[in-house]
């Protein structure tokens, strides 16, 4: 079955027809070849079912959020006061594009609406500056992933309301892998630079007090993580409800510091419709999928072929990984996410390991998933972006920061404590 | 006769100790072979709750089993099944959910074209509260959480005021006070850690004893020839349905003593939380508010004659009486 | 004429959308509002249920103005090796695949909102919200999205025909003008 699968996916997909179609289409082959039961009869409900979700309601809030400050201007000046500080180091420009994706990641939680967000402000420059398109769009579509792993993140509650892992925790524990990951990828930025200096363009140097002022200008989104972050650990709203908090926060931000208007508010809902429509589309699908999958057997079968191995729990683990680096490849992120938890989370607690721990593993292979082709994301957003330019140039651009997230996946497993140690600490227990 | 048979919550003992053997091995062995099964759980599908009933009618798979109070969406009348504070002990709420049978049976066959197999019970779902309380009445003006609609409204009733909060994000919301009080099953709350972040514990059952009903689709059932629904029916209910209900009263008590310390605890570590006792005139108070606001409001809901039904069945054996 | 029925289902989507994001821009107020009154001890209660209904909504509403806009996310390695004509084919096999999905989903929420409404069905909450009254829009929202998608695929293959095919690539190819601007 699963090799019947995969080959359906691949065949499909190739075909150009749309991933949340082929994921449909996948359910109705597992529904009728591999499963005796009409479970195509339940399809209306699991349509409903999927879309009535409090918890979803996130990422259209998160996307709208990100629309209102490309709009508004703020994140332009935002990614020009970065530039300013980190554009001495061999590299230049592309540092300010990971560390204009940190910041926005601090308050978006959606990879795609990030490497949209920076995508925008940053494309402009590349030309005019010098530097090779492969890395400068590389460096988007990687910095762009840390969106779901610094908090807040619509992957990480998606993880939690299946697994039923407290979010709040699992927001603890992105944190320092999130940031870790992001000084990972400067770190490879500057080795490559150093080796081959052509690649990296023009590095500037900026007056101090030109380098202080800049600080100014990122006043505003400091403002609005403080406030969603603020608001979930006081107390004062669930992390779902913090997604509208960010969304009155950056309107009034955009009304203080940037420029509103009837247009940019009609530019950014359009946006947001489409983006969480196209997510959405994918989402339903899977959910469809994975309820065919689980009714024809996949988790006994893999059950069986994971208990067939013999491994030890460490075994188990890397083997998992692996199974997440494969599939990554093919399946958009928020379905794989959707589809496997169920079957993989439980096997994994069932070895002793930590489910706030293998979340925020699990995110590290996500980002992954967002940058491998063929099937990225990411990929696709900063090609989207970019106007000029084959698709196989951001595709390997990401190639360095995937390197950084494989060195992260080891040390995680190695030492789990990079994730556990910031919840147990502030949990207080 | 391959039968495809989706489960309760995976992760819970009723499913662990009683639904996956049974249905794994039990009654495959009991057929001599005749019937095999295909056992997965609702959680693992990921479906919502809601729709467990619905797909089973639609007979998208042949068994299902989940808490009725899911289902009440469907079929208001289902509410009387499970009434908050009525059955005590387990043999209390074996006792009701045996006068239920019979409504239970028709809503079950007009509402999701299926045959009743059993009813099994989960834990009772005591409160756990991390704010000074020493009786019912010291609930008013508490934020509460609460699942399914009668708990809800019984708890309005008493002047506390409901706050939604899924299960995971109880512990943090106990902790920082977004809820005072939270409402699920004593080993759940043991197991899940509530422990931690609440400091009383009432173990009387104020959100009922969340009955789980195992049906099986209509059409399926009139399909199997009478030896084969006798076989069914005489297995579930021996194996399956018996050895629940034999273990509930033990659990809750065991499960008790884990949270507070009372007694032996077989599951794990002791723990210190503070045993409230509800004395007679608090529980008779809140019987009363039951009795007065919350029942009659659900006759109401319910319509049609499932009061007088109600009333001649389970309200004869608890000694209550809807509108009188 | 196939131009101008493309013309008039893209600024019909486009209201729908702005209006759909109003909606939950509104529910985003709300939600806010809630987490106000809570600091001041009170709830309208029943926030995370009415954000549910509205994503289920907004979601089916949304769906036909993200087809139009060339949203949903395709996979163009063997598409974007063909030359012209085959893309149109891609394109015009892609669109179809699409109807035919879309169609099937619509008739098969149908019988989600009958039940609702056989039953009497209200929400297991306190709110008792009937079912039927939300999920008849969302029902339509799906209907809406296979009709505009039959009537795209329609003059999509008009369009490829009379050998138009820049203009069938605006309508159903991989990227849209937004993605270019974004
Ligand atoms: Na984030
Ligand atoms: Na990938």
């Amino acid at each position: 079955m699963i090799w019947a699968i995969s080959a359906g996916l691949l065949g499909l997909l190739a075909l150009s027809i749309p991933v949340g179609i082929v994921l449909f289409l996948l359910g109705f082959g597992v529904d009728a070849f591999f499963s005796p039961f009409p479970l195509i009869r339940g399809l209306g409900n699991l349509v409903w079912s999927t879309s009535n979700n409090a918890t979803l309601i996130a990422i259209p809030f998160f996307v709208l959020l990100g629309e209102i400050l490309v709009r508004s201007g703020i994140a332009t000046r935002t990614y020009s006061a970065l530039d300013r500080w980190v554009s001495w180091l061999p590299g230049g420009l592309v540092h300010a594009n990971v560390a204009t994706a940190t910041m926005f990641s601090a308050t978006s939680g959606s990879s795609v609406a990030t490497a949209a967000t920076v995508a925008t402000v940053a494309m402009p420059q590349a030309e005019k500056l010098g530097y090779d398109p492969r890395l400068f769009s590389g460096a988007i579509a990687a910095g762009g992933t840390l969106g779901i792993m610094i908090p807040p993140s619509i992957n990480l509650i998606v993880y939690g309301f299946l697994t039923q892992t407290s979010i709040p925790q699992l927001f603890l524990a992105g944190l320092v892998p999130g940031i870790a990951l992001a000084l990972g990828f400067m770190a490879i930025t500057v080795v490559i630079c150093l080796i081959r200096p052509e690649l990296g363009g023009l590095r500037r140097t900026f007056p101090f007090p030109e380098m202080l002022r800049a600080l100014l200008q990122l006043i505003p989104i400091i403002l609005l993580f403080t406030v969603i972050i603020g608001t979930i650990y006081k107390g004062w709203a669930t992390p779902t409800e913090a997604a509208a908090v960010g969304v009155a926060g950056a309107v009034v931000i955009a009304a203080l510091f940037g420029g509103v208007s009837v247009k940019m508010f009609a530019d950014s809902i359009l946006g947001t419709i489409k983006i969480t429509s196209m997510i959405m589309l994918v989402v339903i699908a899977a959910s469809f999928l994975n309820f065919t999958l689980a009714s024809a057997g996949l988790g006994r079968e893999l059950q069986s072929l994971l208990d067939g191995l013999g491994l030890t729990p460490t075994g188990l683990i890397l083997v998992v990984v692996l199974i997440y680096i494969v599939l990554g490849f093919f399946i958009e992120t928020l379905s794989l996410m959707v589809v496997t938890i169920p079957i993989i989370v439980p096997l994994v607690v069932a070895q002793g390991f930590d489910p706030i721990w293998f979340g925020i593993l699990m995110i590290v292979l996500i980002e992954m998933a967002l940058i491998t082709p063929p099937v990225g994301l990411n990929l696709y957003v900063v090609q989207g972006a970019r106007k000029s330019g084959k698709m196989s140039e951001v595709m390997v651009g990401a190639i360095p920061y995937v390197i950084a997230m494989l060195i992260m996946v080891g040390l995680l497993i190695l030492f789990p404590s990079i994730a556990l140690y910031l919840p147990s600490v502030l949990s207080g227990s | 006769e391959e039968l495809s048979v989706v489960g309760s919550w995976s992760g819970l003992p009723l499913h662990k100790q009683y639904e996956a053997p049974f249905w794994g091995e039990t009654l495959p062995a009991a057929s001599g072979g005749e019937i095999t099964v295909a056992l997965t759980t609702h959680n693992q599908m990921n479906l919502g709750v809601g729709d467990v009933f619905r797909l089973l009618g639609d007979g998208v798979y042949d068994v299902a089993m989940t808490v009725a109070d899911y289902a009440v969406a469907d079929a208001p009348e289902l509410e009387g099944l499970d009434v908050p504070l009525l059955a005590l002990t387990a043999d209390e709420a074996r006792a009701m959910v045996d006068a239920a049978r019979p409504m239970v049976d028709d809503i079950y066959a007009a509402r999701f074209n299926s045959k009743v197999l059993a009813i099994a019970p989960y834990p009772p779902q005591v409160v756990f509260c991390n704010a000074e309380v020493s009786e019912l009445a010291d609930l008013e003006g508490l934020k509460v959480r609460a699942s399914g609609r009668m708990t809800a409204k019984f708890l309005e009733a008493l002047g506390a005021e409901g706050v939604n909060v899924s299960f995971s994000e109880v512990p943090g919301a106990l902790q920082k006070g977004v809820v005072d009080c939270a409402v699920t099953g004593a080993g759940s709350g043991y197991s899940a850690g509530w422990w931690e972040v609440s400091t009383h514990l009432m173990a009387i059952p104020l959100g009922g004893w969340d009955s789980v009903v195992t049906a099986m689709n209509m059409d399926r059932w009139n399909s199997l020839s009478a030896e084969k629904q006798e076989l069914i029916m005489s297995q579930v209910q021996a194996e399956f349905e018996a050895p629940a209900w034999a273990s509930a009263q033990d659990a809750l008590v065991n499960d008790i003593a884990c949270l507070t310390g009372n007694g032996e605890c077989p599951s794990g570590e002791a723990r210190d939380m503070t045993l409230v006792e509800v004395s007679d005139a608090d529980f008779e108070k809140a019987r009363g508010v039951l009795v007065g606001e919350v029942l009659p409001d659900w006759a109401e809901r319910a319509g049609g004659d499932w009061a007088e039904r109600w009333n001649a069945s389970v309200g004869s054996v608890v000694g209550v009486s809807i509108g009188g | 004429m196939e131009e101008s029925l493309l013309h008039i289902l893209r600024r019909l989507n486009r209201g729908i959308a702005l209006a759909t994001g109003v909606v939950l821009m509104g529910c985003a107020a709300i939600v806010l509002a809630d987490i106000v009154l809570r600091q001041m001890g009170s709830s309208f209660g029943g926030t995370d249920e009415i954000s549910g209904y509205v994503m289920a909504i907004a979601t089916s509403w949304g769906m036909a103005f993200t087809l139009l806009e060339l949203g949903h996310v395709r996979i163009d390695i063997l598409r974007g090796r063909a030359g012209q004509r085959a893309r149109a084919f891609f394109d015009l096999f892609s669109m179809l695949v699409l109807t035919g999905t879309v169609t099937l989903i619509a008739y098969k929420c149908w019988p989600v909102v009958a039940r609702s409404l056989a039953n009497d069905s209200r929400a297991n909450t306190p709110l008792e919200t009937p079912l039927a009254w939300v999920q008849i829009p969302w029902f339509a929202g799906w209907v809406w999205f296979a009709i505009v998608a039959w009537l795209t695929f329609v003059a999509a293959a008009m369009l490829v025909m009379k050998g138009r095919f820049e203009t069938a690539d605006e309508a159903i190819g991989c990227f849209g003008e937004e993605d270019l601007a974004k």
